[in-house]
């Protein structure tokens, strides 16, 4: 074994060059202040090998792009642990950025003569977070589509070449496959390459000038091995446990569902961009691309000058505090906004939704080669969510909302549909008090109709006490598939007290008096055959002015089929979807 | 100084133990993690059973004097990683007819894996990568033939009168015929 090494030592003088790689003098004796830029490398370097793996799995196209990340996260073996290492690793970098940042900035190892290790550290920081920007877009779900849709548009506020670059960036006007394929090559290839050509300089400028020593010295000098190397090694070694915790605890990384640019997604940036988001709230665009950025560079850039005399590097020290408090202030601002913001919550339930539902369609049908967005467009319970949100939610609602989930600021004018149909939904209608309220006919004008003046208000609390028996009859017509049918004999008897044969409404009354329900074309009000069934509300939809339901007496509600404001498909696609469920 | 020697050079030697064991973990732990995913292929199988059935053509189609015609063979869903094919080409077969049976050969020479040629003029077969030749009956006709065995058969069976074949490729360049999956 000897004799290979000292071959190999012969040829290529690796021996003197581990010694002094491993024997640099750290004066003062090994600190933990001194970590920082090691836990750098270490992160990067997990994310060149996890990169790199990553790269075998991922295929930068706008069909294959999410579909090869959910392949990777759902079907291969440990994927979604790899994954999640490089996410969460990413985020660790940032950390450990600012940390060796400040840890620089405290002890002053940025002046001379460091000046120029401390400008080439601050364009490593730039690469990195160009990194972050880049690796954020390449699931290419809707959260890093949108991200990054308003990434590269501040990109069009650098002056003259500002939307030369974007073109340049995006690849052409729209986001796509090439937009993918630019990210993916800044991504995996031009950013790391460039890092890595950085890192050798830093290390090299590092060893030039040794370790900046904060005064007082704890020790006498020591070694970098072992001593420092241990701390070091220590330091990696928890931050590679937060990693690995972070993994297990979130399962991976987070898979939102499929870009989609006719699918609206409230576009918030990774959390370490998230005070960047929110001042440009309070600031033009042009300050969060051009002068914010420009300032910080000039001031980097100043840094080593300003801090040459005690005052001088107390404000340094005092301006990236500021800075680092700002960040802080601003992120956590749109954090609690954002947990404010109703409809904020209800576009992340929502993005939530649609990915498990997409992950649930793929697990029946398989991704087609157009991509897994189109099985969402596709999907009919989506599509009756979006119908419902577009056509029905201004009037009506679903479990109160507008059936995604998404608050409505209208007022609710006709009543609430989830669960409609169904035994409770009816009994509810029947009950003059819900009758008059928002929650059905409160908003129209059947408020103040013959139903409610001189029928259900009317009603003795015996009579009342019968109604949910009327409700069972009417819901037994709607043929739901979450209810059980009457049998004969149950059916026979609640006839009877439709038709009031045994008089059990007092006022002699029957509902056979104004409403059909055995198509025999008796009464003037809504027909009550097949009440809720899937013809019955397709029909009703379609054109609620026919006789067989509101007629001339008709409040507002559009006819969709004759005004051709919805197709068939449409209609019965919102017809399955009403009926399909009970209210929550 | 002897006393504080065995000590200090115990703690020495700690620190160095710890401090190799503790770069060696963060040093191994990045291809560790990706080690499962990498070596997935491995772990997965292909698709057995009889759900490979393709209908290749009519037994019409086919001539009586046993000459091969060749076919695409198009499965109804094919699974490539993330997307699902329907209806897609997935190779191509030699089908020659005796009566009412049907012999249905792979187009892959078992040599390594080069598309063979029917030879009209020799009534034969022949892959054009490394000269192996083939009879009608798929038999080696050379000497020191480069394939290994002869050309490969696959399940074949005639149902209102179109062939049906169960496709399968087989590892190369072994004796033994083996199923890939």
């Amino acid at each position: 074994m000897k004799f290979i090494f000292d071959w190999l030592d012969d040829r290529s003088g690796y021996r003197n060059l581990l010694h002094e790689v491993l024997y640099e003098k750290v004066p003062g004796g090994a600190r933990w202040r001194y970590v920082w830029g090691s836990c750098l490398t270490f992160a990067f370097f997990t994310q060149v090998v996890t990169g790199t793996l990553l790269w075998m799995f991922y295929s930068p196209s706008a069909q294959t792009a999410w579909e090869s990340v959910y392949f990777l996260q759902y079907q291969v073996w440990g994927g979604w642990f790899l994954r999640g290492v490089h996410h969460y690793m990413a985020q660790a970098m940032i950390v450990l950025l600012v940390l060796h940042l400040m840890q620089v900035v405290i002890d002053g190892a940025y002046r001379a003569p460091r000046e120029l290790n401390f400008w080439f550290g601050a364009l490593m920081m730039g690469v990195t977070l160009a990194l972050s920007l880049t690796g954020y877009l390449l699931p290419w779900d809707q959260k890093g589509y949108w991200a990054t849709a308003v990434a590269t548009n501040l990109m069009a506020e650098v002056p003259w070449v500002g939307p030369a670059l974007q073109k340049v960036v995006v690849g052409g006007v729209e986001y796509g496959h090439h937009t993918l394929t630019r990210f993916f090559a800044l991504h995996a290839g031009v950013l790391p390459a460039m890092l890595v050509g950085l890192v050798v300089v830093h290390i090299y400028l590092f060893r030039k000038h040794g370790i900046h020593v904060k005064e007082p010295r704890p020790k006498k000098d020591s070694y970098f091995w072992p001593d420092q190397i241990l701390k070091d090694a220590i330091a990696c070694l928890a931050i590679l446990l937060a990693v690995v915790g972070l993994t297990l605890y979130f399962r991976g990384a987070p898979l939102g569902p499929p870009a989609d640019p006719a699918n609206e997604f409230p576009a918030r940036p990774e959390w370490y961009f998230l005070f960047l988001f929110q001042l440009l709230k309070y600031v033009p665009a042009f300050w969060g691309a051009v002068i914010i950025p420009a300032f910080l560079g000039l001031w980097i850039f100043m840094q080593p000058f300003i801090g040459t005399t005690k005052s001088g590097h107390q404000l340094n020290i005092g301006f990236w505090w500021s800075l680092i408090a700002g960040s802080v202030a601003l992120t956590l601002m749109a954090f609690s906004e954002d947990r404010e913001n109703l409809r904020h919550t209800a576009a992340i339930e929502e993005a939530n939704w649609q990915a498990e539902r997409v992950l649930s369609i793929v697990d029946e049908q398989g991704i087609p080669p157009a991509g897994a967005v189109t099985l969402l467009r596709n999907d009919r319970e989506n599509r009756a969510r979006n119908l419902f949100a577009s056509h029905c939610s201004s009037c009506h609602r679903y479990n109160g909302h507008d059936g995604r989930g998404y608050p409505v600021d209208d007022v609710q004018s006709a009543p609430e549909l989830a669960g409609f149909a169904s035994v409770d939904w009816v009994t509810r209608l029947l009950t003059h008090k819900h009758y008059v309220s928002e929650e059905y006919f409160g908003g129209t004008a059947f408020k103040n109709g013959t139903m409610a003046r001189k029928v259900l208000a009317k009603y003795t609390p015996e009579e009342t006490d019968l109604l949910p028996q009327i409700a069972r009859l009417l819901s037994d017509q709607a043929d739901l598939p979450y209810q059980e049918a009457l049998d004969d004999e149950e059916h026979e008897e609640l006839m009877a007290l439709f038709y009031n044969d045994d008089a059990d409404f007092q006022d002699g009354l029957a509902c056979i008096d104004c409403h059909d329900i055995d198509s025999e074309g008796d009464g003037y009000a809504p027909d009550l055959t097949g009440y809720g069934s899937n013809e019955w509300t397709v029909a009703f939809i379609q054109n609620p002015e026919d006789a067989r339901f509101y007629g001339e007496d008709n409040d507002r509600m559009p006819c969709y089929a004759k005004d051709a404001k919805l197709s068939d498909e449409e209609i019965q696609i919102l017809s399955d979807w009403i009926r399909s469920k009970p209210a929550e | 100084m002897s006393d504080h020697e065995p000590e200090y050079s115990g703690r020495r030697k700690f620190i160095r133990v710890a401090t190799l064991g503790a770069s060696a973990a963060c040093g191994i732990f990045p291809l560790a993690s990706g080690l499962p995913a990498l070596l997935d292929p491995i772990k997965k199988e292909g698709k057995k059973g009889d759900d490979r059935w393709s209908k290749v053509a009519s037994l019409a189609s086919l001539p009586n004097d046993g000459a091969p015609v060749k076919f695409e063979v198009i499965q109804e869903k094919v699974v490539d990683a993330w997307t699902t094919y329907k209806d897609v080409p997935v190779g191509a077969v030699y089908l020659t007819r005796k009566a009412n049976d049907v012999v249905a050969f792979n187009l892959k020479c078992p040599h390594l894996g080069c598309v063979i040629d029917y030879r009209k003029q020799s009534n034969d077969y022949c892959c054009p990568c490394h000269n192996s030749s083939f009879g009608l009956d798929g038999s080696i006709t050379t000497q020191n033939s480069p394939s290994p065995r002869p050309m490969d058969t696959m399940e074949t069976k005639v149902e209102d009168g179109f062939v049906w074949i169960r496709f399968q490729h087989f590892r190369p360049n072994i004796p033994e015929k083996i199923p890939l999956t």
